[in-house]
């Protein structure tokens, strides 16, 4: 590859990497992403997925069994952690509670043989950056949660690290502390053009704060793209049922129609033969008057959710279904027991590729 | 030492409190409190009460002690014992202990923890005499030493201050073992990961990170193996060939073939401060290393 300067110079590629712990299923199974320059980028799964040793391995803290690690043209496999160029945030913060802020921020520079005077102007900078000046010679221990994710963070920034890896970093705070570092950590790094790396379970993170997403499962690579795109158009049944709410929809395919357990008939984006499912998203499903729409149903449960309803649906044939409607439609027919129509776009379903 | 704080402990009533306290300090009154305030107040007696009628207060077994050159330097020698087999305990318990306590295998620790438990279960006496075999004339090491040709006749090792401290530092290395791996396993090991993503070599991240937060680990470890070197009696004796002299020596002396309890006391009570006054400092020394919380 002739990569010299501009864009993806500093791209970090995953070859084929594996993992195995003892003599269980690998924790990784032959991963290949491309992380560009300036990219966030979230690996996103259930715990075990192998997401976290994908990140350790990058970091150099594992080593893989098998694959490659490039950054821009180097191969940074065989090189341990502390030459590697990565900027770490763990899930616990890790900071030396045996040191003050400052020094916990200045490590990595005092590492790196930066001279004193530059040392404090940087170490200033970072903490200003993370709205945390004026505590400098605090201990960690004497901080918040939310404050010390923040030393964490301007600890890994500082050294100006050519990818910034973060494990759950968030994991640890309150729904509304979480919400806001978010926000941070997003301004974050559009302001300094990180490339970051992204650990996450939680996919509504994932989905608001990354540039793309790779989903995993058992060691593999699900799906990788852009949230709208993963959101949209999951590849699979583990994708689309992981990723916000949705309906997975089984039945026998027969051209553009499947057929429903229920009898009646769903129309498909794309022709068919044979055992098929779709999944669709509840805010796709919209309301209409009873028969005048794909199919009729009955309401069980009408959840209030403030902007919309969610409502738990029961097709013909024993299917549930849950649909997100506005909180104003159709009001009055949104009592349990109530009948209703319903219908969507044609491309709305998506099909799935495990049937 | 260690500072215990009891997080979320359920509030009792004051009463019942003390009431779970007592045995405890039934036991501390009558096994630890008596004894030293009997101890303490024989050291300033002329005399046995139990034997002379009418004793009286005196301060002539204190004075004997520091008057008599003779004394201060047993209490030097016992001193210096203590201090050069903790440094030695140290020096060879902590390498053990960290790989104890970061030992990833299972299997690896059991055997670990086996190793260095089992000298204990056998008992310092016969762990002494092992060390007599060991350094006798036609012991292990001169034998070995002979047959290789290195030496000519036999090393004198007993009586040596050296063989002394090698033997006492054996007996209580695995003092200092668990009570530093107890620390260090605490100590997480995503805080290394951090120094050396963070651009430090394994060999910094020791330095900078474990090791500091180790300290309280080597505190208490070192005050045990000191408090256990100095009050040793039999390893000195045996491994010393009666040729080095402890104070725990001379209070022995002076109970069994002298029957002078008071100035025995007074011995026991010196050493006490000594000992006191050293592990003051050392805390002190200690509390303003990096490490300390």
């Amino acid at each position: 590859m002739a990569e010299t300067g501009g864009q993806g110079a500093r791209a970090l590629a995953l070859q084929s990497l594996s993992k195995s712990f003892g003599n269980g299923a690998p924790a990784v199974d032959n991963v290949s992403l491309r992380i560009e320059e300036g990219e966030f980028f979230s690996l996103l799964g259930p715990s075990g997925c192998g997401k976290t040793t994908t990140l350790r391995m990058v970091a150099g803290f594992e080593a893989p069994d098998s694959g490659q690690i490039r950054l821009g043209a180097q191969d940074i496999t065989p090189l341990p952690p502390e030459r590697r160029d990565m900027g770490m945030v763990f899930q616990n913060y890790a900071l030396f509670p045996h040191r003050t802020i400052a020094e916990n921020v200045a490590f990595g520079l005092r590492m790196r043989k930066v001279p004193k005077p530059e040392i404090a102007t940087r170490v200033r900078e970072a903490l200003a950056l993370v709205r945390l000046t004026g505590f400098e010679d605090r201990r960690p221990a004497q901080l918040s949660g939310g404050q010390q994710q923040r030393v964490a963070l301007a600890r890994a920034i500082v050294i100006n690290p050519a990818v910034l890896l973060c494990d759950e970093p968030l994991g640890a705070l309150d729904k509304k502390l979480r919400q806001q570092m978010q926000f941070e950590l997003k301004t974050l790094h559009r302001r300094l053009g990180l490339t970051m790396i992204y650990v996450t379970h939680d996919q509504e993170e994932a989905l608001t704060m990354s540039d793309r997403i790779a989903v995993m499962r058992a060691g593999k690579v699900a799906q990788c793209g852009a949230p709208r795109e993963i959101y949209d158009r999951p590849v699979d049944r583990f994708v689309a049922d992981f990723i916000g709410d949705t309906n997975i929809l089984d039945g026998e395919a027969s051209g553009l129609a499947l057929l429903m357990p229920g009898g009646w008939r769903l129309p498909l984006p794309e022709a068919r033969q044979g055992r098929a499912s779709v999944a669709l998203r509840p805010e796709r499903v919209r309301l209409c008057p009873p028969g005048a729409g794909l199919v009729d149903a009955t309401v069980e449960e009408a959840n209030f959710l403030g902007d919309s309803v969610l409502l738990k649906l029961s097709l013909p044939g024993e299917q549930g279904m849950l649909a997100r409607v506005p909180r104003h439609a159709e009001a009055g027919s949104l009592e349990p027991g109530a009948t209703l129509g319903l219908t969507w776009q044609a491309d709305d379903p998506v099909m799935l590729a495990d049937a | 030492m260690a500072a215990v704080t009891a997080h979320g402990a359920p509030t009792l009533p004051r009463s019942s409190a003390w009431l779970l306290l007592t045995p405890a300090l039934a036991m501390f009154i009558l096994f630890f409190a008596v004894p030293f305030l009997t101890m303490a107040t024989m050291s300033v007696l002329s005399g046995n009460p139990m034997v002379v009628p009418n004793p009286r207060f005196t301060t002539r077994h204190f004075e004997r002690i520091l008057d008599d050159v003779y004394y201060l330097e047993t209490l030097w020698i016992t001193v210096r014992l203590g201090l050069s087999t903790t440094i030695v305990s140290l020096l060879i318990g902590y390498p053990l202990a960290l790989w104890l306590a970061r030992a990833r295998s299972r299997t690896t620790r059991t055997l670990l923890m086996m190793a260095v438990l089992a000298p204990m279960m056998m008992g310092l006496v016969v762990r002494t005499y092992a060390w007599l075999a060991m350094y006798s004339n036609r012991g292990v090491i001169n034998g070995s030493l002979a047959w290789l040709g290195l030496t000519d006749e036999p090393i004198q090792f007993l009586g040596s201050e050296a063989a002394v401290v090698v033997a006492l530092a054996h007996i209580y290395v695995p003092f200092m073992i668990l009570t530093l791996s107890g620390v260090i396993a605490r100590i997480d090991t995503r805080l290394e990961e951090a120094a050396r993503g963070l651009g430090a070599s394994s060999a910094a991240a020791f330095l900078q990170v474990t090791l500091p937060l180790s300290m309280p680990g080597i505190l208490a470890g070192s005050l045990l193996v000191f408090a256990l070197a100095i009050s040793a009696y039999v390893t000195p004796i045996v491994i010393g060939n009666y040729n080095i002299q402890t104070l725990p020596m001379l209070v022995y002396q002076q109970i069994s073939s002298s029957f002078n309890l008071g100035f025995a006391a007074a011995l026991g009570i010196v050493l006490l401060i000594v000992a006191l006054l050293l592990v003051g400092a050392y805390n002190r020394v200690m509390a303003r290393a990096p490490g300390a919380a």
